[in-house]
């Protein structure tokens, strides 16, 4: 899909004068009327200045949700998508204001001194943004777990890494596949969660390249001081990251360290380089585990083997089905603790009740739906509508031993 | 100085068969092959050739069209819409060549260093790791905005600082305005006889190729880049010639005699 042609969209004002900053997601020809955006943030001011805070309206067929942040920034957003509601609204505002402190850091956006100047520079956020309104397969987003990778030689490679970081002066240093972590020092895990991710969907914003030396502040390590992002291209698809000071050079990591620590292991890396494949039950469309302990996530939309019958659901809508799905049973069903994090319980149990539920699933025409808990695990699952409905559930412990189990996740 | 084009690199050699064959190392499916920092082109044994690196630095106001530039010579997509650059991103091209002294095939890895012009302000380390061990610096200007051009002579001072010897060569870049140019061939007569300098030509605009008639060479753009790419690795391989005392050193150019 075209960015920018989604059904959400998003507003950033300042919020002291109101003035728009950057609108993202509508089409620039549908641009909201000036007026508008007037009103969405004449709402939201008037009512905070009666010590009113507003957080979220619904109408008919779209939802808008307003946040301010260091009563500097406010950010509005309106989406009219199906799967949409206020928790997945909330996390979007959360991260795009975090993406926006990891470019530009927090000073600039707190303390707004050149309206214009914050305008211009504003525009370095916009494809990581829009990253955020056309999710594609990505979780991480939603769920605050690092988006993980299995890979085989994990062992080999996270020594290797560690003795690399230790030799570029630095102490975080991780391996990307695919985006996702495959391996990544001790204090890389460290990192919050929604950093970790933030960094890996960064690079995977910008254009490819074989090497960067990228500024970047942490929105919650280092908000105010840049570090340096340095990466290293070792294959296509494969990107070892590196957080360190002011030294050393790009030159002298990639020349000097990259052949004498990766060259090595050119064949255990070949092998990581290819999309490992999850032997799951044929009927299994998508599947996501997330681990609350460890805060690690781990998922994939699974190609359909030819002898899939009946009509399927197409990749694209399994990884956006899966999303609403999982927003629904975390907003709904599972209170797990660890999951919203700070957001207040956002909609009552659709059953009433109170209790936590530690199984649920959604059955439709064209797909059935399973999650189950088991602390610290919670497992999310999309199945093919042929599954029958009351094998769903062994299907589902059964993959969750294999994957906790078998796999070490 | 200026390496005249064809007197270092046999022109046209990609086209024989010796070419095509490497050729066939750097393309996958007619388009470029990515290669990663622990990989590089493989070559049938019978035919394997030298790999020579060089560092090139790609310097220019923002919005002159580095990214857009490295990009298109490297075979990536251009960006239709001007993402300011935000750090340094390097990109490795690797491009054969036949050398006309020796007749031997070589294959130049030339790693491009593109930084966003912002970035360059706003922090220190960046043009220094741009420069550090550089063997050559594109200095860009537009076609269209008449103040790069002009800035020329001021941005090469400033950005070649103290570097020794170096690699200088004009990029004009957007090329394909030629209905919004601001910049006229006899302009551009005019600075090369004044500064000495190789100056070429560029067109990156995105999605060019769709627009352009269909060649042979359709899918891969290489007949579009092969000007650069080659003039580029003649000018290296000339000043590496010349640093090994295999060939007198020019007569000093005028940049360094001239006012500056
Ligand atoms: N028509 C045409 N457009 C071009 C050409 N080169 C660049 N552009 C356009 O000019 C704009 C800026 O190009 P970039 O390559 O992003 O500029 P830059 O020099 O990297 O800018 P900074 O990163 O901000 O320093 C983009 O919209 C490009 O598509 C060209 O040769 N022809
Ligand atoms: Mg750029």
């Amino acid at each position: 899909m075209e960015p920018g042609s989604g059904p959400v969209s998003l507003l950033c004002l300042a919020a002291t004068s109101g003035v728009p900053l950057f609108c993202r997601g509508a089409p620039t020809r549908h641009q909201l009327p000036f007026s508008v955006i007037g009103s969405l943030n004449g709402v939201h001011m008037f009512g905070s200045n009666l010590d009113v805070a507003l957080t979220a309206a619904h109408t008919e067929g779209t939802r808008v949700l307003w946040r301010a942040f260091h009563e500097s920034i406010t950010l509005i957003v309106m989406s009219s998508e199906e799967g949409a509601n206020d928790f997945t609204l909330s996390r979007l505002l959360d991260n795009v204001f975090s993406a926006m402190v990891l470019v530009l850091g927090l000073e600039e956006l707190a303390n707004i001194r050149n309206v214009e100047r914050l305008k211009k520079d504003l525009r370095a956020c916009y494809k990581l943004i829009d990253s955020f309104l056309t999710p594609a397969e990505r979780t991480g987003d939603l769920t605050q777990c690092v988006e993980c990778v299995l890979v085989p030689c994990s062992t080999t490679l996270q020594e290797c890494l560690t003795a690399f970081t230790g030799a570029a002066e630095s102490r975080f240093g991780c391996l990307l596949v695919g985006g996702r972590v495959a391996v990544a020092t001790e204090p890389w895990w460290q990192l919050a969660p929604q950093e970790v991710n933030l960094l890996a969907w960064l690079v995977g914003s910008l254009l490819p390249s074989t090497t960067r030396d990228y500024p970047v502040y942490l929105p919650q390590g280092s908000p105010m001081v840049p570090h340096r992002l340095l990466t290293f291209q070792l294959l296509p698809g494969l990107d070892i990251c590196l957080l360190c000071g002011p030294s050393p050079s790009l030159e002298a990591v990639e020349t000097e360290l990259v052949p004498r620590f990766w060259k090595p292991l050119l064949e255990p890396l070949r092998a990581c380089a290819r999309p490992p494949s999850v032997p799951l039950h044929p009927g299994v469309l998508a599947f996501l585990l997330i681990n609350h302990e460890q805060k690690r996530s781990l998922s994939a939309v699974l190609p359909r083997g030819v002898q899939a019958e009946g009509p399927t659901l197409p990749l694209g809508s399994c990884a956006s089905v899966l999303r609403a799905f999982y927003a629904l049973v975390v907003s709904h069903y599972f209170s797990c603790e660890g999951s919203p994090g700070e957001l207040p319980p956002l909609e009552v149990p659709l059953g009433g009740g109170s209790h936590s539920a530690r199984h649920c699933y959604v059955v439709s025409a064209g797909y059935k739906a399973y999650a189950a808990q088991a602390p610290p695990h919670q497992l999310f699952l999309l199945l093919a509508p042929e599954v029958p409905t009351f094998a769903l559930r062994p299907l589902a412990t059964h993959i969750l031993q294999y994957l906790v189990g078998d796999a070490a996740f | 100085m200026s390496v005249p084009p064809g007197s270092v690199i046999v022109p046209d050699w990609l086209k024989s068969p010796e070419g095509k064959e490497h050729l066939a190392a750097i393309l996958r499916k007619n388009k470029r092959k990515v290669f990663g920092l622990i990989e590089r082109p493989v070559l049938p044994p019978q035919v394997a050739s030298d790999t020579a690196s060089y560092k090139v630095f790609v310097s220019g106001k923002s919005g002159v069209g580095k990214t857009a530039l490295v990009a298109k010579l490297a075979g990536l997509e251009v960006p239709s819409t001007h993402h300011e650059t935000i750090g340094i991103q390097t990109t490795v091209v690797y491009w054969p060549a036949k050398l006309r002294e020796s007749g031997r095939a070589v294959i130049f890895r030339l790693q491009f260093w593109d930084c966003g012009e912002a970035a360059l302000r706003k922090f220190d380390h960046i043009l220094p790791a741009c420069r550090e061990k550089a063997d050559a610096i594109l200095f860009l200007f537009s076609f269209t905005d008449r103040s790069s051009f002009d800035d020329l002579p001021a941005q090469i001072s400033r950005v070649v600082g103290d570097a020794g010897s170096l690699v200088r060569i004009v990029v004009g870049t957007k090329f394909d305005q030629f209905m919004h140019a601001d910049v006229t061939e006899r302009d551009v007569a005019e600075f090369q006889r004044t500064w000495h300098l190789p100056v070429f030509r560029a067109q990156s605009a995105a999605g060019s190729r769709q627009a352009g008639r269909r060649t042979p060479d359709a899918g891969t753009g290489l007949r579009e880049v092969a000007p650069l790419l080659n003039g580029l690795a003649e000018h290296l391989w000339h000043q590496d010639q010349v640093a090994a005392g295999l060939i007198p050193a020019p007569l000093p150019s005028p940049e360094e005699t001239g006012p500056c």
